[in-house]
């Protein structure tokens, strides 16, 4: 049999080469400080190529090698050409585990980027603890990842928990003629989206607005019109949705068209963000008005942002409106590991870990990155978006000088 | 809570609940037939799901219209996968093997849809998809009255063929005992590859509805294949009545407990429905009790 | 069982135990792990559903009821992290079997191939449960006390642990099989209404049985969770493993001791190996699919009973062209060695 013969070749050259770098890598926690002249660097990432997550692990795997192109265009990391050596984990936390051992131990990666969701970064940042090994990602910002006590993982983007502020804030803000009187949050039972609902629920009653509907749906439910009907009953002015992806969202927004049922104000926690995707998936003349939270756009000001975006588009075509904010937070990532390679010296993952919590101010395509000693960026300040028109604009926080105005009351469906 | 969400609510769950039956129907006659669990029913959907979808995108076939030519295509898929695999598994271990045969059809099939369309969700849309009327305060979207229609329309059909012709008798003689049937002369072969064909030409039109009210990718199969697997269980395995009050049954009750409880204990509801009702009957509501060992 | 057969378990129990400390490479360690754990499910679901004939697509409620066992009673007792916490894996399999006396005394009330769907239901009544109560973290899942040992040889203790309920697998299994309990399960299997007549409490063995398969598995998920060290409901109660073991039994042999073992060494080290090589999920799919109809269509009755009806065969073949006068090897096998599905 082929494959066993191969196995068995492997497993001969591993079983030497395995004995003699493990030594090497836990005595100094990854001794590579110096690679040899001319020698690349390989950068080892886990990604779902297949399985639920997917969608964002292909946007991802652009946003990596957006980002290691545009490095390499620029003579490399300090003079080593990048080679990203990605595996597929098929979404599952059990081959996250085996990808990055095989990574580290069999590649012999000198750096480590993140998975895809917290789901899988939490699983692959204890591996990767026990190896000494950072991991720099950009889409695990659960809670839960940061409850772990690991001294090794660091989020580039924004904690989720805070999303919905400059939302609430601008809600609130409303004179009270114009405020909304009632709200429904309906969300996935997601460890993504359930922590920023409750964040903002006491700020919008404490100013009046009332509660009509508040109810969790499982995650792995298809058929979303029985619960979308109950929300419409219950006629709220505006639907708070915790959604994590664009199915989701377009199917409320289908079965609140079909129960003639049109919010005030429409906001869903993720979805809306997808740029090209979402419009795809929902029409652009349905899309006017829908909100959205995140710590990015594609037609962002910062100059490191505008850049991506040019790159992007040259690469894979579409607007700057269409770039997906996983393609920014994986390229971010890329850049905030440049950063302490470049102030450390080398490839050193324990020099790395150490700048990473110095607290050391750091720039990235969604803006300034500073890590506090759970490996949360603290630094960023969440925006609202919106759709307006076939454009995908910043509206909150409302005094930011490059906020436009908000489209509300939301135009009926299709208007 | 109030009365227009609890009518709404019931409305879903008949108006949908009415697909589920059509799709479990053709589950149910294929194990009463064959005695063959037909585990690949779940991608089979997907499957008709995604030839309309293809019909739609490359040629701009309405999904009505499309129906007719994604049909007999499902039918004859059907014919095929019996011809292949089904007439070599014979003897009292069938049931068993079917299981895994079926297993492996639908991993083929699953593999095949995620490198042809890509794992990325798609719906199946036209200018009526987000379209609906009202009777008092309740709407209804013409896609999931249409999917009712079509429902009780090919559900009609598959009982007038069953009931009212002369190939209806020798299917019910083969439910009934296929050693007996095949000894009053019926061909009790050709019998079971046409209804296996037409077991899967169902999913057809199941998928088309199915794909125009959900997004879906391949691996969406494992949740149809699990609810529609506890629909013919508990009607009873084999009995076509059973197939659709418990298709129609479970999704209204899975709706009602989302609205009135929460949407998070719907799919558990069925589940906990069947368990109890597999206490008291464990034959399934309409199974009949000879068929039970010990 | 003759002499040459013990030495050959004892050759591969040492290769076994060897491959630790010849392949150092955490990566082949790890898969070791996973496919351990996956051997000893695949037998002591054979254990069952192989020698009775009733088809389980449910065990992954007690891996995950083990896996949730060992990762509530870790976090609750405040254990340290480290070696300590093995000492829960038992408790895991002995939860495991509390939890399939219940089930087992639903699901057996009925006739096998609903049965088989019976147990589909009831491990989604445990995942969505796991999924939405409380204390089971919901789909964040729990996290484990996180145990700091070195890269190089956090995978071993785990990789003998998990050889050791294989072996605690394989020896409920022989023994089983040997006793009047596991006879009794083969009567069912292959006529249960005339074992019933013969005087065999058919609804009593059944479900000691179903019980007695559940510890094992329930000690594997235990171990998994420990491995891992974070664990999320919808993947220890994982439709995907329940499909798995019975693949795995299947492939190799149902109702055979060796079959299970070779079906999980094989498939799951693929697997595992296919995966970290060439990252591609759909191709995975379609090549296990059509391995599967070829072993279907070609060894029924899976690979190991396949070579063992061609050895029997041909010693029939060869007892007939020079009659002796010891009567050799039945060339029809026996009705209790008639292997079903």
């Amino acid at each position: 049999m082929k494959l066993s013969r191969k196995y068995f070749r492997t497993f001969g050259v591993a079983s030497v080469a395995g004995a003699l770098s493990l030594t090497m890598v836990t005595a100094s926690g990854a001794s590579s400080g110096g690679l040899a002249a001319g020698a690349p660097v390989k950068i080892g990432i886990s990604l779902s190529l297949s399985g639920d997550f997917s969608a964002d692990g292909l946007a991802f795997q652009q946003g990596y090698k957006l980002w290691a192109a545009d490095v390499n265009k620029a003579g490399g990391l300090l003079g080593h050409k990048v080679v990203l050596d990605i595996v597929s984990d098929a979404s599952s936390p059990t081959q996250v585990v085996t990808n990055y051992q095989k990574l580290v131990s069999s590649d012999k990666v000198n750096l480590t980027f993140g998975p895809f969701s917290s789901l899988l970064s939490l699983p692959a940042g204890k591996t990767l603890s026990r190896y000494g090994y950072a991991l720099v990602e950009g889409a695990g910002g659960g809670p839960s990842v940061f409850q772990a006590g690991l001294h090794n993982i660091f989020d580039v983007s924004l904690p989720v928990a805070n999303n919905l502020m400059p939302f609430a804030t601008w809600i609130t803000s409303l004179p009270k003629s114009v405020r909304p009187t009632s709200v429904a949050y309906v969300t996935s039972n997601d460890p993504f989206t359930q922590p920023q609902l409750t964040t903002i629920e006491g700020t919008l009653s404490k100013a009046g607005i009332k509660q009509v509907y508040n109810k969790v749906f499982p995650a792995e439910v298809t058929d979303f019109t029985p619960i979308a009907d109950a929300v419409a009953a219950a006629k709220p002015q505006v639907v708070v949705l915790g959604s994590t992806d664009v199915p989701t969202v377009s199917a409320f927004m289908q079965a609140f068209e079909q129960s003639g049922f049109s919010p005030k104000v429409f906001i869903a926690t993720g979805g809306p963000d997808q740029g090209s995707t979402f419009i795809k998936a929902v029409g652009a003349s349905n899309a006017n008005g829908i909100m959205v939270p995140n710590a990015w756009y594609g037609g962002s000001a910062n100059p490191l942002s505008k850049k991506m975006v040019a790159e992007y588009i040259k690469q894979y075509g579409g607007t700057a409106a269409g770039v997906s904010s996983d393609v920014v937070e994986a390229y971010s990532v890329g850049e905030v590991v440049a950063q302490a390679v470049k102030a450390t010296g080398g490839f050193d993952n324990k020099k790395i870990i150490a700048y990473l919590h110095s607290g050391a101010v750091l720039s990235s395509a969604q803006g300034p990155v500073k890590f506090n000693s759970v490996g949360e960026n603290v630094t960023p300040t969440a925006f609202t978006f919106q759709w307006q028109g076939s454009k995908f604009v910043q509206v909150n926080p409302v005094h930011d000088p490059n906020s436009v105005k908000v489209l509300f009351p939301k135009p009926a469906w299709g208007k | 809570m109030n009365a227009t969400a609890l009518l709404s609510a019931a409305k879903d769950g008949i108006l949908t609940g009415s697909v589920y039956a059509l799709m479990a129907t053709g589950l149910t006659l294929i194990f009463g037939v064959m005695d063959i669990i037909n585990i690949a029913q779940g991608i089979l959907v997907i499957l008709g799901a995604y030839l309309s979808y293809a019909l739609q995108v490359h040629w701009h076939i309405d999904l009505f219209v499309g129906l007719l030519i994604t049909i007999p295509t499902m039918f004859l898929v059907g014919v095929v996968i019996e011809r292949l695999f089904f007439r070599r598994l014979t003897g009292p271990e069938r049931t068993g093997m079917s299981i895994l045969v079926t297993y492996a059809v639908s991993l083929l099939i699953e593999g095949a849809l995620n490198m042809i369309f890509s794992v990325n969700d798609v719906q199946l849309q036209g200018s009526y998809v987000n379209k609906s009327f009202a009777i008092g305060s309740v709407h209804f979207g013409f896609i999931y009255v249409a999917g009712f229609v079509l429902a009780v329309v090919l559900l009609s059909a598959l009982y007038f063929m069953l009931y009212r012709t002369r190939f209806g008798v020798s299917v019910r003689a083969s439910v009934a005992d296929q050693t007996s049937a095949a000894l009053v002369g019926i061909d009790v072969k050709r019998v079971s590859t046409i209804v296996f064909g037409i077991g899967v030409a169902v999913t057809a039109a199941g998928g088309m509805i199915y794909g125009a009210t959900n997004a879906f990718n391949a691996s969406t199969s494992y949740d149809l294949i699990s609810r529609l697997l506890t629909i013919i269980v508990l009607g009873g395995m084999g009995s076509l009545g059973g197939a659709l009050l418990a298709g129609v049954g479970m999704v209204f009750v899975g709706d009602m407990v989302g609205v009135i409880w929460s949407p998070v204990w719907s799919s558990m509801s069925y589940f906990v429905v069947l368990a109890v009702v597999l206490l008291v009957r464990p034959q399934g509501l309409f199974g009949k009790q000879s068929a039970r060992v010990a | 069982m003759s002499k040459l057969k013990y030495s050959w378990w004892a050759v591969a129990v040492a290769a076994f135990a060897l491959f630790p400390v010849v392949v150092t490479n955490p990566t082949y360690t790890a898969i070791g792990v996973y496919t351990l754990l996956f051997m000893a499910c695949a037998t002591s679901w054979n254990m069952f559903s192989g020698y009775s004939g009733y088809i389980a697509l449910g065990s992954s409620v007690f891996y995950g009821v083990g896996a949730y066992t060992m990762a509530l009673a870790s976090i609750h007792w405040h254990m340290a992290p480290g070696a300590a916490m093995f000492w829960l894996v038992p408790l895991g399999g002995l939860v495991a079997v509390v939890i399939a006396v219940p089930i087992g005394w639903i699901a057996l009330r009925v006739r096998r191939h609903t049965f088989v769907v019976i147990t589909i239901a009831i491990f989604f009544i445990f995942q969505l449960g796991a999924i939405n109560f409380g204390f089971t973290g919901g789909t964040a899942g729990l996290s484990l006390p996180f145990i700091q040992w070195d890269a190089s040889y956090y995978n071993v203790p785990f990789y003998y642990v998990a050889l050791g309920i294989v072996l605690v697998a394989v020896v409920i299994s022989a023994a089983v099989r040997r006793s009047r309990f596991g006879l009794q399960l083969l009567a069912i299997r292959d006529d249960e209404d005339r074992a019933l007549g013969l005087g065999v409490k058919v609804g009593a063995v059944k479900l000691s049985g179903f019980a007695l398969s559940a510890f094992v598995i329930g000690m594997a998920g235990a171990i998994y969770a420990m491995f891992q060290g974070q664990i999320y409901p919808q993947f220890v109660f994982d439709p995907t493993f329940d499909v798995s073991v019975a693949l795995m039994s299947f492939f190799g042999g149902l109702g055979t001791l060796t079959g299970p073992l070779l079906g999980a060494l094989v498939l799951e080290s693929a697997q595992q190996y296919l995966t970290v090589t060439y990252s591609n999920g759909s191709l995975y799919l379609i090549f296990f699919g059509a391995l599967f109809l070829i072993v279907i269509t070609f060894m029924p009755r899976g690979v190991v009973n396949f070579f063992l009806d061609r050895r029997r065969a041909t010693l029939a073949a060869a007892s007939m062209a020079n009659p002796s006068p010891t009567p050799s090897a039945p060339s029809t096998p026996t009705p209790a060695a008639r292997s079903l599905v």
